[in-house]
């Protein structure tokens, strides 16, 4: 059975440029516009990662994480931020969120996957 | 003036110049100069916010629908890559399956080979009926030779018939010279003179035989001369040029092969540019970002425009000069202490962005 990947972003732009990358690779992709929609998309799937904007509407990246990681089964998927933001202190953050990694937009496909095959 | 205006903001529109400061004047002057600036700044403030913001906002449209635009004709490009990959891979298959095949017996080594050795026995063939008609035709002269001797024979027989048939009539006559003495000898010289007209018969009919026989020979002399006549060179020439046609062939096939591979290459450089491009199509997000980051600093302009309204009320209904700068200073500065934060965008290029596992 393949790879599932949850993908959040609320620009259509990022989100269909993971998905062609994922899907080019032979992943199977979901896709969600913020982190509510990503939330209630992730509940009762089975998902081997998640990749996640910060700066969205309605839900912010962050929380997220923090969210998903309360759930049981998300407790040890892994979690990529992809986000414009750069700073440490984001970064700190997001890992005491419990994300898995931090990636600094603009991402480079060959790079992604290679962080996407490294984590799952 | 407060000091909102007196550096340059960090990033965002360009800083308003500082009006000059006013002059001196007189109690109820100040104030109504004061009012006069607040009144000013605050519709110079939303005059700018007003015209920024469509501007902002159509770049924003501009850009989208640039890179929607872009995202389609990436999609258009893979997918054309993609059938081009599938293509060159068929055709790939196709030529190994036509030069290698997919057992010993097959291929364009094992079809060569066969061709090849057919042409072989086919002018190995040839030369032996070459070598068989100069055989057939050195027998046809033999016997031409041996014909033409039976015919001197025949004649030599006919000329024995002619001869006894006179020996027989000159018995005959000396029969009669010699009365009843020679009855018996009449009656064998009769004999005789029948034997060579019987022989003569037989010597016609046989020359009869002769003479067909080597019309016959005549014609079959024809025949074998014509096929004596056909080029071998004809055979070992088109075994040549066969060979050459399967050659060319081989190399065309080669030929076609490399150019497939050249494909293959064509493909995985626009694979590798594709690459390129997914990066750089993210511009549309960092742009919009930015944008947005853009419009907020402008709602922050108007927040600072609704602050010079506040402080015009505020000396409006009386409240003192010093008193009302005071307030103004205090939410500018609220202003500004709270718009540092907008920038989520720090990076100036599309360089890959940093990767940290934790």
């Amino acid at each position: 059975m393949g790879h599932c990947i949850l993908t959040v972003d609320d620009s259509s732009t990022m989100r269909q440029m993971i998905t062609f990358t994922l899907k080019g690779a032979g992943y199977d992709v979901l896709e969600a516009a913020d982190g509510v929609e990503g939330l209630d998309l992730a509940q009762g799937k089975k998902l081997s990662l998640i990749i996640t904007d910060v700066n969205m509407p309605r839900m912010d990246g962050i929380t997220l994480v923090q969210r998903l990681r309360a759930l049981p089964e998300f407790k040890f998927t892994p979690i990529l931020v992809l986000t414009t933001e750069s700073d440490t202190s984001m970064k700190q953050k997001g890992k005491e969120a419990g994300a898995t990694g931090w990636i600094v937009k603009p991402f480079s496909p060959e790079k992604l996957l290679e962080v996407v095959n490294k984590v799952l | 003036m407060s000091r909102w205006f007196r550096g340059a903001p960090a990033a965002g529109p360009e800083p308003i110049l500082e009006p000059p400061p006013p002059p001196p004047a007189p109690d109820g002057l100040l104030r109504k100069n004061l009012l006069q600036v607040a009144a000013h700044e605050a519709a110079m403030l939303e005059g700018r916010v007003n015209f920024l913001t469509p501007e902002l906002m159509q770049v924003d449209s501009l850009v989208r629908e640039a890179a929607g635009t872009l995202q389609e004709a990436l999609k258009t490009l893979d997918r054309s890559v993609q059938h081009q990959h599938s293509l060159a891979s068929e055709v790939q298959s196709t030529i190994r399956t036509s030069l290698e095949g997919s057992s010993e017996s097959e291929g364009f080594d094992a079809m060569s080979a066969t061709i090849m050795g057919t042409l072989d026995g086919f002018v190995d063939h040839m030369l032996e009926i070459s070598q068989s008609t100069v055989q057939l035709a050195e027998q046809v002269d033999d016997i031409r030779e041996r014909s033409s001797r039976m015919e001197n024979m025949l004649a030599e027989l006919t000329e024995i018939a002619g001869r006894t048939h006179l020996l027989s009539l000159n018995a005959s006559i000396e029969a009669a010279h010699a009365r009843r003495f020679g009855a018996g000898f009449a009656v064998v010289a009769g004999e005789v003179s029948k034997l060579a007209d019987r022989s003569t018969a037989l010597s016609s009919i046989i020359q009869e035989q002769v003479l067909g026989t080597r019309v016959a020979l005549d014609r079959t002399d024809a025949q074998v001369q014509a096929i004596a006549s056909k080029d071998m060179n004809v055979a070992v020439r088109s075994k040549g040029e066969s060979e050459a046609l399967v050659q060319s062939l081989q190399t065309t096939n080669w030929l076609v092969k490399d150019l497939v591979g050249q494909l293959e290459d064509n493909a995985r450089t626009i694979s590798s540019q594709v690459g390129h491009v997914v990066r750089c199509l993210q511009f549309e997000d960092l742009v919009h970002q930015t944008l947005m980051a853009c419009l907020m600093d402008l709602g922050n302009l108007l927040d600072q425009a609704q602050a010079w309204k506040a402080f015009e009320t505020r000396l409006r209904e009386g409240e003192p000069e010093a008193e009302a700068l005071a307030a103004l200073d205090g939410t500018l500065s609220g202003i500004e202490e709270a718009r540092v934060q907008f920038r989520a965008v720090k990076s100036g290029s599309l360089s890959a962005g940093d990767v940290d596992l934790f």
